[in-house]
């Protein structure tokens, strides 16, 4: 289901510099800031843990997918 | 207890399903290589890849400790899924290396035929089991619905504007119905087969379609970064996200994915540069592990009632 919090925080951390260093140096500070749902908040710390959402490029982000294409 | 060498007892299961072809081997051939195009060898190597096509056998086993029972099933709706694999190479008629590509839409729409019946074959095979004549049935008929739903979702995906494409619920919908249905089929046979009742059932459906969601996005992320839906001008959840920003980078993907008329002239590395720095593959990111964080939460319910999810966990490792 569409979450306009959650597009909310994706986009102000990727339009503002200074709220995407406070959530590289402390995420939960900025995601207090959001309506979100408990399921949301721990799918964002887990993907910033595993893919370093704010730091990562493309190459590091498409490394980090799982290789495997389903049955697609 | 599941038995060393799973996929070989499979691939001799499908090797079964296709013996009515034994005699004309031109087409044994081409069945055969339609299936190992959608999983070379049947499957995978496991330390790179998880084992797909083996969930219905792993589900039943979690809940009866038993397999056998689902085998026949497990094989039939491989042959479901590469036809539909198939079918729709076809109708995106957008892969060089597909089937129909190479071979043609006639012989591929004859091939993908072909599958679709013996996998229906395939399920009577369940009586030699001892699986009654009912839960055959309902089998059959909920793996056909599973399939009707899933045409849907593509005569929707086929039939709708592009300017229809651009709303996540919408999007999320449909993938649901195109995609993370065969994960959610999957679990469905194997959860009836070890004989569960419907709440349990319903459990594992809720965590097939999950996993199916989560491998989609997961799948959606690849294709921008490898730039395959790029080229294709394919709108995916990444593009959709972005295609919400307000000003030139909502200019951009509208002249890219939706006018094609590249007004910006945006090389597809300039457009995967953007959905990256616009946080559009990190939005899609996050709905993945919202996906999978379900779908675990679906196994440690399930774990509570005793069911063994060992086997279960590798898929969202």
């Amino acid at each position: 289901m569409e979450s306009q919090a959650l597009q909310e925080l994706v986009r102000k951390i990727f339009s503002d510099e200074e709220t995407k260093s406070q959530f590289a140096a402390n995420p939960e500070s900025v995601l207090s800031k959001f309506s979100l749902t408990e399921c949301e908040k721990e799918a964002i710390l887990r993907a910033q843990t595993k893919f370093g959402l704010t730091n990562s490029d493309s190459l590091q982000l498409s490394a980090a997918m799982p290789l495997d294409d389903f049955w697609l | 207890m599941l038995p060393d060498g799973l996929d070989g007892i499979l691939r001799n299961e499908v090797e079964i399903l296709l013996a009515p072809l034994s005699d004309n081997m031109s087409f044994c051939d081409l069945v055969k290589e339609v299936l190992n195009k959608t999983n070379p060898d049947l499957i995978k190597d496991t330390t790179r890849y998880k084992p797909w096509p083996l969930l219905p056998l792993l589900v039943c086993d979690a809940i009866c400790g038993n397999w056998e029972q689902a085998l026949p099933a497990t094989a039939a709706l491989q042959l479901l899924r590469s036809a539909a694999d198939v079918f729709d190479d076809i109708e995106d008629a957008d892969n060089t290396e597909s089937v129909p590509a190479k071979y043609g839409i006639a012989l591929a729409a004859n091939t993908a035929s072909v599958l679709v019946v013996l996998a229906e074959k395939g399920f009577t095979r369940l009586k030699d089991w001892g699986v009654t004549s009912d839960t055959v049935v309902k089998l059959i008929d909920t793996v056909n619905s599973y399939y009707a739903q899933a045409c849907t979702g593509q005569h929707l995906d086929l039939s709708q504007a592009p300017e229809e494409a651009t709303q996540e619920d919408a999007y999320l919908k449909l993938i649901g119905m195109k995609s993370a249905f065969a994960a959610e089929c999957a679990c469905y046979a194997g959860a009836l087969l070890a004989g569960a009742d419907q709440g349990l059932i319903n459990l594992f459906t809720t965590f097939g379609c999950n996993l199916g969601m989560a491998a989609q996005i997961a799948n959606d992320i690849r294709g921008i970064t490898g730039l395959k839906d790029i080229n294709n001008r394919k709108i995916t959840l990444p593009v959709i996200f972005a295609l919400g920003q307000a000003g030139q980078v909502h200019e951009l993907l509208n002249s890219a994915f939706l006018k094609n008329d590249n007004k910006f002239v945006s090389s597809p590395r300039q457009i995967k540069d953007l959905l990256v720095n616009t946080g559009a593959i990190q939005y899609a990111t996050i709905k993945m592990e919202i996906y999978k964080q379900q779908a675990m939460g679906v196994l440690n319910e399930l774990e509570r009632t005793e069911i063994n999810i060992e086997q279960l966990r590798q898929f969202l490792d």
